[in-house]
């Protein structure tokens, strides 16, 4: 049977892992720095920020990689840990559709700043 | 022969416990707990985001949640984890373009991430406070 749920699939997920880390790295330091020169953040401000439709497109790239990001690094741990491929695979399924509904919400969240 | 007996006799199953670590070792273990933490808190902070951008009142009640003992406690711990996760992370990008390998530079590098990510969350918690 195919290996659906082990250790042997490094290089695409090592990538993507690293993919991910560099859209946050970039967007973290570079959003912190817009909320900083805006200033105070009161509600008014804080809504404000994420009016122009660059910030909703990067930080919803942003949220989409922390997710990916977050589905790796769990996978990594279950691979680890959790060695039953009956108990492994439904975790991954479970986060992986959790993540998948969070992006949509998080899409939902931002358009819905107008 | 089964796949399963083929496997080798690596160790797969490490207890934290009886291992003493070294200081790349600890800051490794640290940059995988934070991780673990960051990823089961994320529809919680998609929430917070949502409250806060929803109306003023949900928004002046994340920011008293924020200002109370227990908010702090949480909102720091999370500070922290997510700059230990980014600063091991840098340095784990390093290690993959070859910066950083050998002994003496990763030992320094794990205690600089180690001692940056304490300071950077004490600068983030007078900022909390202020």
């Amino acid at each position: 049977m195919r290996n659906v749920g082990g250790a042997h699939r490094g290089l695409n997920m090592w990538l993507v892992q690293r993919a991910s880390a560099l859209i946050m790295a970039l967007y973290l330091p570079g959003f912190l720095v817009y909320a900083l020169v805006v200033g105070p953040l009161d509600f008014a401000a804080w809504h404000g920020l994420f009016v122009p439709l660059a910030v909703k497109v990067s930080s919803l790239l942003f949220i989409a990689a922390l997710l990916v990001h977050a589905w790796i690094g769990l996978r990594e741990i279950f691979i680890d840990y959790v060695h039953p491929m009956t108990i492994r695979l439904p975790l991954l399924f479970l986060f992986g559709t959790l993540y998948l509904g969070c992006l949509i919400w998080a899409a939902d969240i931002l358009w819905g700043v107008k | 022969m089964t796949a399963h007996d083929m496997r080798p006799t690596r160790p797969f199953y490490l207890n934290l416990i009886q291992i003493r670590l070294p200081i790349g070792g600890f800051v490794s273990i640290l940059h995988r707990a934070s991780g673990a933490a960051l990823s089961l808190v994320v529809p919680a902070l998609l929430y917070v985001l949502m409250l806060s951008l929803r109306s003023e009142a949900d928004f002046a009640q994340i920011r008293n949640l924020a200002g109370g003992v227990l908010g702090a406690l949480v909102g720091l711990g999370l500070v922290w984890a997510l700059i230990h996760h980014f600063l091991a992370g840098l340095r784990h990008l390093g290690f993959d373009i070859g910066w950083g390998e050998s002994k003496l530079r990763a030992r320094m590098t794990a205690w600089i991430v180690l001692f940056a990510a304490l300071l950077l969350t004490a600068v983030a918690a007078v900022g909390w406070l202020a």
